[in-house]
């Protein structure tokens, strides 16, 4: 499922965009798995029942919508959300686009040169019968703002530190003045679908005793009720029990709640939305590993619905006996190697555009998504996966990518630059120099083309992966040496590295594989690729890049994306690779699970039922 | 005996304490730390001193043990960085369900394993003890991952006969109101272990046979089967006694592959996720637990083999 | 060692005297081994897959360096007896490779656990007093620390390489060792041959070395054999782990745990063959242990 793979969370997308849904359905090579977009409801519906849900290595332990930083549970969210969702709703149907039904906000208004955002909130009610009001919103702003720091998706600069002012003209107007102009898709998409609205009127207090008041209106008053919110919401024996839990605006309440990651919703009888949940139940039940996950789907289990993991897609016949259907679907991410450009002995290598792209050449895309993902994966030809975001997706990555594999293209890059290059065997640098037919500055003469590739341990096909970009690599006498480590200790140990910073302690790394980073709605580059980006582990820094960046967040040209795209695609500060798609498990008597919605991971239960 | 379970018990603290302090320095060792680890892929600057604060890791290292080793004594093992939870409800929650899979899986393969080897014992060199040596021993060399698979693909993937994970409840009771859930697991690790037991029985019951007292016994014309219960097993036990006082650490410790396999987070898992993500006060709430089981296990099985066996005495040496 | 699972393991007797007192140990594991048939079975088939593996590769030549994913997962027969794997190695030339590697990782874990454990526990058991005292305080320090702790952290500390592994589960394995001689000196100490060369002003080292080590070899036998099949399980659940070593490495462990994955794809032949001869080997090593450790008992040379 999308959350489990990450923090980040559910967003939104505004621009609209067709996006064509059905994968491939039936076209020789390609998979034989949709997303189900064209499936047309079958039977009869069949109000109540209980759908149940398989996660693995899922163990939420915080309700509270705003977790400090401390915690970095990414399935929080998908505890949370169902109570307490974002302003804006991402998703509609299968479509990747603002979902405005489900959105708690009826409009948003760009002016002042795209410096100010009115928004009218739509005249939905707490499920204690209070309305939602523009004061939910300050109350949520309040807080964030008075401990800037401490929360899970502060990215600097962005909101709250990027508001002026915050005023509520009407009960359901909010009027945003920034501090400077934004790209409206950009705002709405990759910022305001992190926020949240929380009912002041129930959580406005310090203490569990104490009333209900405006705290929040002082700095000091905002940082003590947002403690208190954050001491209770780790409380876990009281998730159920504590009467601030029990007011929500989503279409679910928590109903149990077990500390090893088992929890089920019963439906939010007041809830305001268009999509009030069908089914009586929603059970979460969570698995240690993939396996024992399938071992259970296998056994005929009680799982409505589950992932497969891409090892087993061979069993997709067995499971469809057992009645269940599958589903694909592309994720909105980005996978990659990170190249060290300031490891102390393979930066100065990293560090030249040729050898970067050679080694992109010499990666067997392709047949990597055929043979190691099934055909379940997006090909990764730059920064912007092509299948989930088709409308983000530039003409040159949709061709290809700037650097299609070929073997050969490496091998005539590697010699033009004074290597001595050794199909099979280790290429050495035979013409150190700084000028244009050289190695490039800090490459030694006699240095040998070595790289040590260290990735996430606990995947097969990722195993499978790396072990085929070491064997092809070598046809240009590239040597990768594979190390593979638990998740964790990988990013413990591989720190972010710079020009200005790179203590040998956490730069020892030289190329790496954490997996994929996910993106929100929105696929910018901000923290990617900027200059001292959250997740620029490599140390990559350029002027240029920034400035493109720049551009697709603060302006509004149209052409702006494409460009930064395609000179990330490029310059390749990352090495890009396939993303695996998700495969999803449910029973074939479950309606409403297809089309997928590519935002929220198909997680919408509210629109799910049992048929007759 | 006083004096000789005081002078133990000292040098048990001692070996508590020492665990400790090596636990400690060693996680300190591990390379990368654990606000990276924990924060994960966004960890900027302020988030790293953020949490370094909240958990004191900015203290230096001397100081963190010194305020470890003063909330250990206070009762209290920390809060897990990972899970967020005290580290003592953690351990509640997990020790109770590895108590009861282990506890039971050694009493099955005690159970199977002492009849078998005393029954080998008798038999020695017979086909039976052959067939039965092969047995056991092809058992014992399986790796456990593969045999807990096996048993999940023939019992509940093919013959939808049992269910692949372990009880899922949260209480012991509640575990055991699931019994058919507990018969792959309790059988993975009790008929990898029989050997375990059979083979020291075996040869120890064999030892006793040789004994010139059973001559007696049986001269007085004591039924055979009479003769084995009574003396050959009760006699051929003792070492058996210090081999299972040797695994009362392994009980706390967990068994984390099986635990994989059948879905069962209990000590082992919670130890094994822990020590891949710098997640220390589990790994030392763990360790210090796992330490104390194994003193106490050292020192029980001592105390017992003192009280079954009469030619031992703790004097003063 | 059995370090991950419950399970005492049956190369590990806890205390002095667990195995019966016996004579002249060396020379009578040598005799027993040679008359015992479930030694001779063990050690035949032991030869066997040695050769197997070692000599194999000669005969039978496979690439096990460049990834095919074109030809992977293909079943058994043309030019695969065994089939291939997922990244298009040839899973019986695999074996082989991966056959070095198992029997490389339990004979260098024996051979580090005999000599390190050995000279400890024998050093410690011949100093007595304080010293032993001291000594076997440390032995059960590690001993109570989880062996996992161990592992990953010098898994983490370390580039694991085979030589690693080997490093690792030495350090776990030699404490054991190390008690059981100990135990076995202790009790030697009081034998008269020994007190005789004593008294004769024998040096320490001398008494060791000339008298003690050769008639505790027999125990020392008996649990460096389990250790080689212990060292292979216990390397074969790291790999399940996820903590074992990356491609291009081969053992039958990693191949097993790699192809469970496969289980259920129908892919028997990733699963079956690396299980059954890890299996095979492993039993093979339990019944030489088991043979010598039933013959050293005295009593048991006449029936």
């Amino acid at each position: 499922m999308r959350f489990t793979r990450g923090p980040a969370a559910t967003a939104a997308t505004a621009a609209a965009v067709t996006l064509t849904l059905a994968v491939a359905a039936c076209s020789g090579s390609g998979p034989a798995i949709g997303n189900g977009g064209g499936a047309a409801p079958k039977g009869q519906m069949e109000r109540g029942g209980t759908v149940t849900m398989a996660w693995t290595g899922a163990s939420p332990n915080f309700i509270f919508p705003l977790a400090p930083v401390t915690n970095t549970d990414g399935y929080n969210v998908n505890l949370v959300n169902p109570m307490w969702p974002v302003l804006v709703y991402g998703g509609d149907g299968g479509q990747s686009t603002v979902n405005p039904a489900e959105s708690l906000y009826s409009s948003m208004t760009w002016t002042s040169n795209d410096k100010t955002v009115t928004i009218n909130l739509k005249p939905w009610n707490w499920s204690d019968g209070t309305p939602i009001t523009s004061r939910d919103f300050t109350f949520v702003y309040n807080m964030l703002k008075a401990d800037v720091p401490n929360w899970n998706y502060y990215v600097p600069g962005l909101f709250p530190a990027d508001v002026a002012g915050v005023s509520t003209p009407t009960a359901h107007t909010v009027v945003l003045n920034l501090t400077r102009s934004y790209n409206p898709a950009f705002y709405t998409e990759d910022v305001l679908s992190y926020v949240p609205l929380l009912p002041q009127h129930a959580w406005d207090k310090t203490s569990m005793t104490g009333k209900v008041g405006n705290y929040d209106e002082t700095a000091a008053g905002a940082r003590a009720v947002y403690a208190f919110l954050q001491k209770e919401g780790s409380d876990m024996a009281t998730f159920t029990t504590n009467p601030l839990w029990k007011v929500v605006d989503g279409p679910w309440t928590l109903n149990s709640f077990q500390s090893n990651g088992d929890y089920s919703y019963l439906p939010n009888t007041h809830y305001s939305g268009p999509d009030k949940p069908i089914v009586s139940k929603w059970v979460n039940t969570t698995f240690t590993t993939d396996t024992a996950e399938l071992d259970t789907l296998r056994a005929g289990g009680s799982i409505d619905v589950g992932t497969l993991p891409l090892n087993d897609i061979q069993q997709a016949g067995v499971l469809k006996s057992e009645g269940y259907s599958i589903a694909a679907e592309p994720f909105p991410g980005v996978a990659e190697i990170i190249p060290n450009l300031y490891n102390a002995q393979a930066g100065p290598l990293l560090r030249q555009l040729y050898v970067r792209q050679a080694l992109e050449d010499l990666i067997d895309r392709p047949q990597i998504v055929s043979k190691v993902y099934h055909g379940y994966a997006d090909p990764g030809n730059g920064p912007v996966p092509v299948q989930a975001f088709t409308q983000w997706a530039s003409p040159l990555e949709k061709s290809g990518g700037p650097y299609p594999y070929s073997p050969s293209a490496a091998i005539g890059l590697l010699k033009s630059h004074g290597w001595k290059v050794v199909p099979g065997g280790t290429s050495t640098c035979q013409r150190p120099g700084t000028a244009a037919s050289d190695c490039g500055a800090g490459v030694a003469g006699g240095e040998p083309l070595s790289f040590q590739l260290t990735y996430a341990s606990g995947k097969a096909s990722v195993d499978e992966q790396e072990a085929a970009i070491q064997s092809s690599e070598e046809q240009a006498g590239v040597r990768i040496a594979l190390k593979s480590e638990p998740f964790n200790t990988l990013t413990g140990t591989a720190g972010t590295c710079t020009a200005s910073s790179h203590p040998a302690s956490t730069c020892g790394w030289q190329l790496v594989d954490f997996g994929y980073d996910p993106y929100q709605l929105y696929p910018s580059g901000t923290g990617f690729f900027n200059t001292g980006g959250y997740n620029n582990q490599g140390g990559y820094s350029s002027a240029m890049m920034d400035s493109l960046i720049n551009a697709t967040e603060y302006g509004s040209s149209a052409s702006a994306f494409y460009r930064y795209e395609d000179y990330a695609a490029e310059q390749l500060p990352w090495l890009w690779l396939p993303l695996e798609s998700d495969i999803f498990v449910y029973k074939s008597s479950l309606q409403g699970f297809t089309p997928l919605n590519p935002i929220s991971g198909g997680l919408n239960p509210e629109v799910w039922y049992f048929t007759k | 005996m006083t004096w000789y379970l005081i002078r133990r018990a000292g040098q048990a603290l001692a070996v508590v304490i020492g665990v400790l302090i090596l636990t400690f320095i060693m996680i300190h060792m591990v390379p990368g730390t654990a606000a990276r680890s924990v924060l994960g892929l966004r960890a900027t600057a302020s988030r790293i001193a953020i949490f370094n604060a909240t958990y004191g890791l900015d203290q230096p290292l001397w100081r963190q043990f010194g305020s470890y080793l003063d909330q250990v004594l206070h009762g209290d093992l920390g809060t897990s960085y990972i899970l967020q939870q005290p580290v003592s409800s953690l351990i509640a929650q997990r020790l109770p369900r590895d108590a009861l899979l282990l506890g039971l899986s050694t009493a099955l393969a005690l159970l199977i394993g002492l009849p078998l080897g005393i029954y080998q014992a008798v038999r020695r060199n017979g086909v039976g003890d052959y067939l039965l040596s092969g047995v056991s021993f092809t058992l014992y060399s399986m790796p456990s991952f593969f045999f807990g698979i096996m048993l999940v693909a023939v019992f509940s993937v093919q013959l939808h006969i049992l269910p692949p994970e372990a009880p899922q409840a949260t209480s012991v009771g509640g575990m055991l109101a699931d019994p058919r859930a507990l018969v792959l697991p309790v059988l993975t690790l009790a008929l990898i272990n029989v050997a375990t037991y059979s083979r020291y029985m075996r040869s120890s019951a064999i030892d006793t046979l040789a004994q010139d007292y059973l001559r007696v016994v049986r001269a007085k014309g004591l039924p055979e089967r009479l003769v084995l219960f009574r003396h050959v097993l009760r006699n051929s036990v003792l070492p058996i006694v210090t081999i299972v006082g040797l695994t009362l650490p392994q009980v706390v410790a967990g068994a984390v592959v099986t635990e994989e396999v059948f879905n069962y987070p209990g000590m082992g898992l919670l130890f094994y996720q822990a020590s891949t993500s710098h997640d220390f006060p589990i790994l030392l709430g763990c360790t210090l637990i796992v330490g104390v089981a194994a003193v106490a296990g050292n020192l029980a099985a001592d105390v017992a083999y003192g009280m079954l066996d009469p030619r031992i005495r703790h004097g003063g040496a | 060692m059995a370090a991950l699972e419950a399970g005492a393991g049956l190369g590990a007797p806890p205390e002095a005297g667990a195995l019966a007192a016996r004579r002249g140990s060396g020379r009578l594991a040598l005799a027993a081994f040679a008359r015992s048939r479930q030694a001779r079975i063990g050690a035949g088939v032991i030869a066997g897959i040695a050769a197997f593996c070692f000599l194999g590769p000669f005969f039978y030549h496979t690439n096990q360096v460049t990834v095919e994913l074109g030809s992977g997962t293909l079943p058994p027969g043309g030019g695969h007896p065994l089939g291939t794997d997922a990244s298009g190695y040839d899973v019986l030339g695999r074996l082989m490779l991966g056959g070095q590697s198992s029997l490389e990782l339990g004979f260098g874990v024996s051979l580090a656990t005999t000599v390190v454990g050995t000279l400890y526990g024998a050093i410690a058991g011949l100093a007595g007093g304080f010293v032993d005292a001291v000594m076997m305080r440390v032995v059960d320090t590690f001993l109570a620390i989880p062996s996992l702790v161990l592992l990953l952290i010098l898994v983490n500390l370390f580039t694991p390489n085979l030589w690693i592994i080997i490093a690792l589960l030495t350090m776990l394995s030699w404490l054991a060792t190390s008690r059981l001689v100990r135990g076995e000196v202790l009790s030697l100490r009081t034998r008269e041959f020994v007190q005789a060369a004593r008294m004769m002003g024998g040096r320490r080292s001398r008494i060791m070395f000339r008298h003690m080590v050769p008639n505790a070899i027999g125990v020392i036998v008996v649990n460096a054999t389990f250790t080689i099949a212990d060292a292979i399980l216990t390397y074969s659940a790291l790999s399940f782990l996820g903590l074992g070593l990356p491609p291009p490495h081969a053992d039958w462990g990693t191949m097993l745990s790699n192809g469970l994955n496969y289980l259920f794809d129908g892919y028997w032949w990733l699963v079956y063959p690396p299980a059954i001869i890890l299996i095979i080997t492993v039993v093979a090593f339990n019944l030489i242990g088991d043979a010598i450790r039933d013959s050293l008992d005295v009593r048991l040379q006449r029936p």
